[in-house]
């Protein structure tokens, strides 16, 4: 059956083998909502999906297609499709001051340097944070680093946003904020996180399980699914604990 | 990053990099042709000159800057010395002094943005070889910011390791900084990659 | 493509950062700095166009005025100095170690050793002394007293150049450049 005019996310029997194991498994997935949220356990391959679906990484079998583009092969394509937020901004800033880090995804997008940097100047005030303009990078605390891959990640305008625990090690009101601020966001987003709270309002929960879907629908569905089966293993290894 | 630029403003940062570059090229040129004693004291002089138009804070700053040279002088001035060649040693004490004092006064009066400038600028040529100006800003840019995250993640190999063992790691904390350097490499690749690759 | 660029900045860290760290007290209350250490793994790890690039870069980076050789020392000046030589066989040492890494079919970590005596000691002491010869007006054979009294530190380093590289071959295959 040929394809109707693809758009959003698509997966078709991606596998991804990662040091010889299978860490994603034949996904099959065809993802167009706005909000998007995935959930799993520790090593479910949460990480792996988003990098994926950024084309960081290729499938050892199958398809990925991001609004019709392979994100893997075609990088411009990609490059305006989506923005993916890593789990650890460290393994994310590449440049030593805040404002060479926030120009440098509109230099690839092929501004020139010097309107890139009025523009990182323009956001950087936008957000009251003139100051960080000129700030070395390792300056700044965890939090406010993940808060700056962010800030790279928006200048770029990708039409999907990719967040890998967005939420973790900030404070709570940086968390609030920060949560009222992509709540605001036009594009699509698909957010990993482990607090199934913070998916309440989402269209889409996938559910995922050793590489597997393990459960896929709105979240009223598969919120408290995942809830009752993370009390009930939390529970078992209690229980193991005092019997061992 | 802590940089060797002197943090007195002078006269000097003001003229352009490309200029000053110009000029020691031409100096240290001169001073390697010159083999008369007097003319390297003149020459020594001028360059002491140079320092003392900048005030006493720079001066002093620069002697500290030339530290590293007294093992070598003392060690080649007793050597001419005992073999009498005292002319001959005098000549490439002096040069060799009034050449790195030169070259420190250029490090010392331009910014660290303005002379990794003139690096890139000066290796355009290289572009026919295959390194493009964007790829060897990058790579400069990346350095910077990854030395001070290698240095804290030495600092907490170290920490952990003494969190955990009444010895000091000494040389193991060699494996895993080479391992995280790796690491941080493959990461590095992927974040380059997920905002539009090193082109 | 990225993955030779990041390799290459992330070497030309790791020799500053050998050389910034103050004391690895590398064997029983020796302190000597790594930085020439980091010039070896270079060879060893990257390969030898690699390992040369990354060399070079951070010699451009301490040109430019980053105080980045061991002892804080950097910018222009070091290049007219007594130790111009060793600046200048840097490169040619990490190539050199990385060219014999590519080709030996030893085992890594010896392979790793030998290539480090050889390029890393030998080679550099070649450019090294050289260097000092001419700088300071003295004999060649004069210049190499000089310069022998870093030779057993840096056997030693080469000795745990071939240790780390064997370790990384175990742990990370797939990173070992030199050998992929
Ligand atoms: N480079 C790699 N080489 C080998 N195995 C890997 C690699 N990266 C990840 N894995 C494995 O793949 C599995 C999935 O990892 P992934 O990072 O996607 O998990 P995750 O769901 O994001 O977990 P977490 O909640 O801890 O972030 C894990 O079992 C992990 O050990
Ligand atoms: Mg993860």
């Amino acid at each position: 059956m040929p394809d109707p005019a693809p758009s959003g996310i698509r997966l078709d029997q991606a596998t991804v083998r990662l040091g010889g194991r299978v860490v994603l498994d034949g996904l099959r997935l065809s993802l167009s909502e706005r909000r998007i949220g995935i959930l799993g356990r520790n090593g479910s391959g949460k990480t792996t999906l988003l990098r994926l679906i950024a084309g960081l990484i290729a499938p050892d079998q199958g398809r990925v297609t991001v609004e019709g583009a392979d994100p893997f092969a075609d990088r411009k394509a990609a490059l305006g499709n989506l923005g993916i937020l890593f789990q650890n901004p460290d393994h994310q800033i590449l440049f030593p001051t805040v404002e060479e880090e926030l120009a440098f995804g509109l230099v690839q997008q092929g501004l020139p340097q010097r309107e890139a940097l009025a523009r990182a100047h323009d956001l950087l005030a936008g957000e009251g944070r003139s100051h960080w303009a000129q700030a070395p990078v390792s300056t700044l605390s965890q939090g406010q680093r993940h808060y700056l891959c962010l800030l790279a990640v928006l200048m770029m305008q990708p039409r999907t946003i990719l967040l890998d625990e967005p939420f973790a090690g900030l404070d709570l009101p940086t968390q609030a904020r920060l949560s009222r601020r992509l709540a605001a966001l036009p594009q699509r987003l698909v957010t990993i996180t482990h607090d199934p709270a913070a998916l309440e309002g989402a269209d889409r929960v996938l559910w995922l399980e050793a590489g597997r879907i393990a459960l896929d629908g709105p979240p009223a569905e598969v919120l408290p699914a995942f809830i009752a089966e993370m009390e009930r293993i939390g529970a078992c290894d209690a229980d193991a604990d005092l019997a061992g | 990053m802590l940089t060797l630029t002197s943090p007195v403003e002078i006269w000097a940062h003001r003229l352009p990099a490309g200029l000053k570059l110009g000029f020691l090229a031409l100096a240290t040129s001169g001073l390697f042709m010159l083999d008369r004693p007097l003319w390297l004291a003149a020459a020594a002089l001028a360059a002491a000159g140079l320092y003392a138009s900048a005030g006493g804070r720079f001066a002093l700053a620069g002697l500290r800057l030339l530290r590293p040279l007294w093992p070598f002088l003392v060690v080649v001035g007793l050597w001419h010395l005992w073999t009498g060649a005292w002319q001959a040693g005098g000549v490439i004490l002096l040069r060799m002094a009034t050449a790195v004092a030169l070259a420190n006064f250029v490090t010392m009066t331009t910014r660290l943005s303005d002379m990794i400038a003139t690096v890139q600028r000066l290796a355009r040529p290289l572009a026919v070889v295959g390194l493009s100006p964007r790829r060897l800003a990058l790579a400069m840019a990346l350095v910077i910011r990854f030395i001070p995250v290698m240095l804290e993640r030495m600092e907490q190999i170290t920490q952990s390791w003494r969190a955990r063992s009444p010895r000091s790691p000494r040389w193991r904390v060699l494996v895993p900084a080479t391992l995280a350097a790796l690491d941080d490499a493959d990461r590095a690749a992927e974040a380059l990659r997920a905002r539009g690759g090193a082109g | 493509m990225e993955r030779n660029l990041t390799h290459i900045a992330l070497f030309a860290a790791l020799i500053a950062v050998l050389g910034l760290v103050p004391k690895i007290d590398l064997a029983a209350g020796v302190p000597i700095t790594a930085q020439s250490l980091g010039i070896m793994l270079c060879g060893t790890v990257l390969g030898a166009r690699r390992g040369a690039l990354a060399v070079l870069l951070f010699l451009a980076l301490v040109a430019a005025g980053l105080p980045l050789l061991s002892g804080g020392r950097g910018g222009l000046g070091v290049f007219a100095g007594p130790s111009v030589g060793y600046l200048v066989g840097f490169p040619v040492a990490a190539f050199v170690t990385g060219w014999l890494m590519e080709r030996t079919t030893l085992s890594t970590g010896l392979a790793a050793g030998a290539a480090s005596v050889i390029g890393g000691i030998g080679v550099l002491y070649v450019f090294g002394i050289g260097g000092m010869a001419l700088m300071l007006g003295v004999t060649p054979t004069e210049a190499a007293f000089l310069g022998m009294a870093f030779l057993p530190g840096d056997i030693v380093k080469a000795v745990l150049a071939g240790m780390v590289t064997q370790s990384l071959a175990r742990m990370r295959p797939a990173s070992l450049l030199s050998r992929a």
